[in-house]
């Protein structure tokens, strides 16, 4: 393939004429319908985000030190800390933080000019601010302390105002989610120029589509529940009320409709960011790219049939079977994904990045939280453990070793492309080591304290379990450290860091054949992609390659700090 | 300096190719639109469904079942709003624009018989029916529906005023608010038959 | 630039024996993984324990293999396959393999067949019905349990008979009575949100779902089987866990289940003592009350030094009699108290909200509670105090009194006036 000189040159030739600066920092304070500046509102967005959500968890880790309550004024007051510390981490902190990285990096990586509706990308993350001051301000009224889950009637007929308020905000944030995946859905089916065909995309795309098509089509469900909550709370309906011929599973049935596909939004975009890191930073092509992308949509798909394995305790017993089985299923096509990487990982040119030390900390940590899931579907070892601390050990090994993991990798390796500087790599592997470790040994032993027979949502345990809680405890500290060392370095990269130029990883894929960062248009004219995102290795792609070092590195640095 | 955003939307969206664009943008987002927001629909029609389990049968025990009459009437006028308002969009599309005023003003008081029918089944639930899920999930189901209904009702309008005055040329590419306003329409007709088989035929 | 261009992934030597190595060391370390499987759960103590804790062996080889595979390549890739320092080139262009594919398709499929039918023998086995179910004396007994915020509450329904002919009720409080070998099967209730009944040694947990109180509620059942722990001393104890979040004192709301050797002994130390004490109340009220505030949930909200209690939901009752006076004007000790706990909102103590359910002979399970009960409890309470408020030399006169004014009832004070009793003292549904 030879056709990559000519869209590259145009490209050289507009950053001729205009000097591209980074934006202004009060830029990004403002209205802005750019999909650059938009990825950056959520991803700091929901970085802070995930700051309060972690302190809360620090709270929770404190008050776990001793098995009597005593930083924490009731139990109520802490049920309200976790119920806090869940809600803020999965509707404000992730779900947020994967619409970052979708909006900043897809309609790069497609050759597209911006997302298809960028007034609607813009609405949809200025609902998150309102959103997020109804939740926290339902903190301060009477809190929710239901849990994430929010189980009538405990939601409904036991608790205070906050809880309205929880569902209000909560309601915002999932409209807020089905707009963000409409736009990305279109973005990725529409925008492409006309060489980027389906089976040309980056693996990212793929997995952001997916997840968008489950965001569509489960979140509204999510809308429904929370409508009948708030008629059950302020209109005085009795969905979930059984004295008025009400179904508190009602609730459950439609919750999980929406929550367990939700996992999955919260974790495929990680899955497709580990696709994009391994590969370009083990220098070799993703092992299978076909398969990779259908398992998301394998998974995505799958997702929809499994919600009832949240009510393994509650739900009749003769349902309970089908739903254990279509769980275990779900291993298959994540299992395909996992051995995928490996091969993509095996005979490559391991560069120990901090962006791929991450990546290879998800695949170790989240095949964990995959193993304990299956164990989960496992019906009869489900009801031993469900609600216990071994479902907590879980979800933190898939949400936080696969996820935040995946976020970390994501972070370090396109903040390059975002700010134009590079991160600091030394600080990035220190950060790896105290999280990696902290995190093990923060989640690690509870699965044996959830086995042992500690239910979750207590801020009073058996001291038996004790020894095992300060373990926890410190562990958490260290991993709480741990997050002041990466804000550091983005604070100080940001200021400080070397000049990237434009593809700092030698990369493929379309978002590294433009300037760091890129100008408001991204690329001239319809840029013409590699014929092969993750083509490592062959003489066409190190031409290619050596084509964009040539075109971009002329340039003089493109950043003017303002 | 011009701003960054002024910057951007200069360079974004001049050309024609744009304009293709947009539209095409505009049809696929509908779509989705359509297909995920009929999810609460469907969530609602779970609701009703699930909750008859609570009772012996359905309608429970006491409650008369509603009549099919009036909501039938106010089904068929939906129906035909719906199709009216379609050969009101087809007419603007040949440059009718009289055909199109016309057959929208038709739509929209049949949309409004509609609505008034089933304003009115939502204020005559007995008070037995009250008692029991089967009206309280009936007043949920219409009301959820009359609420989109008068949201797009309000938006057509809209539209018409816009086309009486001639903003629309016919060409799809800036007729959009017609089109897409059309579609909506659509959509209420559409989740309103999933309700109406839902409230009044299946027992 | 040095360029691999075979379409092979090079695999060195050494990365063979590696790999021999590796799973030498992962055949070891998963059976190594597996013998901590007992020390991570606790005792098995029912027949359904044993099947479950099989299943999560079978669980721990396979999850050990897969996880050890992972590690064991991640870690074999993270030594061989690094750039060299000065290697800016790249790795093998290497797209993949079908056949490949198709195996780890295949296997894990194969494995989650494999592992669906097995949990799902485990699950057949442990949820069938059993015959001669709870079996007390020969025949079989119903026991109900209801669940409270923040407290749970066992019943046993005998087929003894007290002296008016109504078939006696054994209140344990939250304690399940049982013995190794008999089928237990529970009727779960709940009287407010949902609660989830989790014994840990037997490996079963049910949610109790709010029903329409109108029609009964909506019973879920658990069953087991306690069989024999080698080493452990009978009876034997063993929590009772809540497992679903039910508001403030969610972590608090245990129980125990006694298991007993056998069914003799079962008989002698639970079930005997307590048809006998039933049937012959104490005729001193405060001895009485002390047995009668045990069966009510009353120590999942407050504190009580001399029983134990400890829970801080609502003020303590240490020395309540000496405050009972003062509270509200113009109403003795003995109608505060007895309003207390009848009416509970009538009076709200400040700094607490209205969170105490209501008890009185109109509720049903765990909260009916009869004049009578009502008299022991105040007679008790007026107890706890340094100088009491109440008219505790008198209290067979007080008490009733309070009573009347305050809610119209006649108590019936003849009844635990001696061993042969006419009114015999029968807990909450004896009315
Ligand atoms: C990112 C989020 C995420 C992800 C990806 C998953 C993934 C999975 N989860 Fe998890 N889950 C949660 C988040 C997530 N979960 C949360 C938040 C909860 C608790 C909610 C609450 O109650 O608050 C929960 C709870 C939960 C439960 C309910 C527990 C209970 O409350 O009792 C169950 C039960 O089946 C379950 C199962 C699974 C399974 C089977 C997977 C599978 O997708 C995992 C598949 C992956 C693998 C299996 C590893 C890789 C595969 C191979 C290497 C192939 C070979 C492997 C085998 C053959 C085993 N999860
Ligand atoms: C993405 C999701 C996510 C993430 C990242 C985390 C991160 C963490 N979680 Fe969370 N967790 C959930 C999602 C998540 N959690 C959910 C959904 C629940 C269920 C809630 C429910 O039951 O309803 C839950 C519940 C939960 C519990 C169970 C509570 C209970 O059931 O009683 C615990 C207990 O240890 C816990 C701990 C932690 C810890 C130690 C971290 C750590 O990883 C956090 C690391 C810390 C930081 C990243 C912050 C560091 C910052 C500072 C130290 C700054 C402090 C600064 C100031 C005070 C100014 N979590
Ligand atoms: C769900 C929790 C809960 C349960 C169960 C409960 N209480 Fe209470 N109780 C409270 C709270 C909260 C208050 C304070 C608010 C009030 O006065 O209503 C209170 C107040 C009282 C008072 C008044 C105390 C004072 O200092 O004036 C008495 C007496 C009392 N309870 C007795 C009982 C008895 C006896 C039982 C059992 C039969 C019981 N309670 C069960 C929560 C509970
Ligand atoms: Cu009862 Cu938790
Ligand atoms: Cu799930």
């Amino acid at each position: 393939m030879t056709t990559i000189a000519v869209p590259l040159g145009a490209q050289a030739e507009q950053h001729e004429a205009e000097v591209v600066r980074r934006p202004a920092l009060s830029e990004y304070l403002r209205w802005s319908v750019d999909h650059k500046i938009i990825g950056v509102q959520y991803g700091v967005a929901a970085f802070l985000f995930f700051i309060v959500g972690g302190a809360m968890a620090m709270g929770i880790r404190l008050e776990l030190w001793t098995p009597e309550l005593d930083l924490m004024a009731s139990g109520a007051a802490y049920n309200s800390l976790f119920t806090m510390h869940g809600t803020i981490m999965i509707f404000l902190f992730i779900i947020p933080m994967w619409a970052a990285f979708g909006n900043f990096v897809v309609p790069l990586q497609l050759g597209a000019k911006d997302m298809a509706f960028p007034w609607l990308n813009a609405f949809a993350f200025w609902l998150i601010p309102p959103a997020a001051i109804v939740v926290l301000l339902g903190y301060f009224v009477t809190p929710a302390e239901a849990g994430w889950t929010s189980y009538p009637p405990l939601s409904t007929l036991f608790s205070g105002d906050g809880q309205t308020l929880w569902a209000l905000g909560a309601h915002l944030l999932g409209i807020s989610s089905i707009m963000g995946s409409i736009n990305f859905i279109v973005t990725i089916l529409n925008m492409r120029p006309p060489q980027m065909t389906i089976w040309r995309m980056p693996l990212l795309c793929w997995a952001v589509l997916a997840t968008s098509i489950i965001a569509v089509m489960a979140t509204p469900f999510l809308a429904g529940a929370l409508t009948l909550l708030l008629l059950d709370r302020v209109a005085g309906t009795t969905f979930f009320n059984a004295a008025g011929g009400g179904d508190v599973l009602l609730w459950q049935n439609i919750f999980w409709f929406y929550s367990h596909p939700a996992v999955y939004i919260m974790v495929l975009p990680g899955m497709g960011v580990l696709s994009e890191v391994l590969s370009i930073h083990c220098r070799k092509p993703v092992f299978g790219y076909r398969m990779v992308g259908l398992s998301s949509m394998g998974i995505a798909f799958v997702g929809f049939t499994v919600w009832a394995h949240h009510m393994f305790t509650s739900l009749q017993p003769e349902l309970r079977i089908p739903f254990m089985i279509t769980t275990m299923i779900i291993a298959v096509p994540t299992g395909i994904k996992m051995f995928s990487w490996l091969g993509t990982v095996w005979g490559g040119k391991m560069r120990f990045t901090s962006a791929l030390l991450f990546g290879l900390g998800f695949m170790s940590m989240f095949v964990i939280g995959g193993i304990t899931g299956v164990m989960l579907a496992a019906l009869p070892f489900d009801i031993h453990v469900h609600d216990t601390y071994f479902v907590v050990s879980h979800f933190h090994f898939v949400l936080f070793g696969g996820s935040v993991f995946a976020i970390y990798a994501a972070l370090y390796h396109w903040f390059p492309k975002v700010t134009g500087r590079m991160m600091n790599e030394r600080l990035g592997r220190i950060h790896f080591a105290f999280t990696y470790f902290g995190f093990l040994f923060t989640f690690f032993p509870m699965h044996i304290v959830g086995m042992l027979g500690m239910p979750r949502r207590v801020a009073v345990y058996d001291p038996n379990f004790t020894d095992w809680n300060q373990v926890i405890s410190f562990s958490a500290f260290v991993l709480g450290f741990s997050t002041f060392i990466v804000v550091y370095n983005v604070i100080h990269s940001y200021f400080r860091g070397p000049v990237a130029g434009a593809n700092p990883w030698r990369a493929l894929t379309l978002e590294w054949a433009t300037t760091s960062p890129p100008p408001v248009t991204n690329f001239a004219e319809d840029p013409i992609p590699f014929e092969d995102p993750y083509g490592y290795g062959t003489e066409a792609s190190a031409a290619y390659l050596d084509a964009v070092d040539a075109a971009f590195d002329a340039e003089p640095p493109a950043t003017d700090n303002s | 300096m011009t701003s960054y955003v002024d910057r951007q939307e200069k360079a974004k969206f001049g050309s024609d190719r744009d304009a293709e664009m947009r539209l095409k943008n505009n049809r696929l987002g509908m779509t989705i639109f359509q297909a995920s927001w009929i999810m609460v629909f469907l969530a609602l029609i779970v609701v009703n469904w699930q909750l008859r389990f609570s009772y012996a049968q359905w309608p429970p025990a006491g409650v008369a079942p509603f009549d099919p009459l009036l909501p039938s009437a106010a089904t068929l006028a939906l129906l035909l709003s719906a199709v009216l308002a379609r050969r009101g969009w087809q007419g603007l599309r040949l440059g009718n624009s009289a055909l199109f005023l016309m057959s929208w003003r038709l739509a929209m008081a049949l949309g409004l018989v509609f609505m008034a029918i089933i304003a009115l089944e939502f204020a005559a639930v007995s008070e037995a029916a009250l008692a029991t899920q089967y009206g309280i999930t009936m007043r949920l189901m219409t009301g959820f529906h009359l609420a989109h209904a008068l949201a797009i009702l309000a938006v057509m309008l809209r539209v018409y005023r816009n086309g009486a005055r001639g903003s629309y040329s016919g060409d799809p590419r800036d007729s959009w608010p017609v089109e897409g306003t059309v579609k909506l329409w659509y959509f209420v007709t559409v989740a309103w038959l999933l309700f109406y088989a839902v409230l009044y035929w299946i027992r | 630039m040095e360029r691999n261009r075979s379409n092979i992934p090079s695999i060195s030597p050494a990365a063979v024996v590696v790999a021999a190595v590796f799973l030498l060391v992962s055949v070891i370390g998963v059976n190594w993984f597996t013998t901590f499987v007992p020390r991570v759960l606790p005792p098995q103590a029912s027949a359904e324990s044993r099947s479950v804790d099989e299943l999560f062996y079978i669980l721990m080889i396979i999850g050990g293999v897969v996880f050890f595979l992972i590690q064991g390549m991640l870690l074999i890739s993270v030594i061989f396959f690094r750039a060299r320092d000065d290697d800016r080139g790249d790795g093998p262009t290497y797209h993949g393999n079908p056949l490949l594919e198709l195996v780890w398709t295949i296997i894990p499929a194969l494995v989650v067949v494999y592992l669906a039918v097995i949990s799902f023998n485990v699950w057949n086995q442990n949820s069938e019905p059993k015959a001669a179910v709870n079996m007390i004396n020969g025949e079989e007994t119903v026991i109900r349990v209801t669940g409270a915020r923040y407290a749970w509450t066992h019943n046993y329904e005998t087929s003894r008979l007290n002296p008016e002919g109504e078939p006696i009720v054994i209140n344990s409080g939250d304690k399940l009575h049982t013995y190794i070998g008999q089928n237990v099967e529970l009727v779960l209730r709940t009287q407010d949100v949902i609660h989830s009944y989790w014994v840990p040694a037997m490996r079963v947990k049910q949610d109790l779902l709010p029903g329409d109180p109108a029609t009964g509620g909506r019973p879920t059942e658990i069953r087991f089987t306690p069989v024999r722990v080698d080493g452990a001393a009978y009876p034997a104890e063993y929590p009772i866990v809540c497992a679903e979040l039910c508001g403030d004192g969610h972590g608090r709301m245990r129980g125990t289940v006694i298991v007993y050797e056998d069914e003799a002994q079962f008989l002698a130390q639970f079930y005997e003592p307590a048809i006998h004490a039933i049937l012959n109340p104490p005729a001193d009220p405060v001895l009485r009350g002390e047995i009668v505030i045990q069966e009510y949930i009353c120590n999942s909200c407050h504190t009580l030094d001399s029983l134990g209690w400890s829970s801080r939901t609502g003020p303590s009752m240490n020395g309540i009699a000496d405050r009972a006076g003062e509270r509200v004007a113009g109403q003795s000790a003995e109608e505060y108290i007895a309003t207390s706990v009848w009416n509970a909102t009538a009076f709200v103590v400040p700094g607490y909200t209205e969170q105490m359910a209501s008890f009185g002979p109109e509720q049903t399970d765990a909260n009916k509670m009869s004049a009578e009960q009502l008299y022991a409890i105040v007679a008790y309470l007026c107890t706890q105090g340094e100088q009491s408020d109440c008219d505790n030399e008198n209290s067979t006169v007080a008490i009733p009194a309070a009573i009347k004014t305050a809610f119209g009832l006649e108590v019936d004070i003849t009844f635990g006036q001696g061993d042969d009793a006419g009114e015999s003292e029968s807990a909450p549904s004896g009315e």
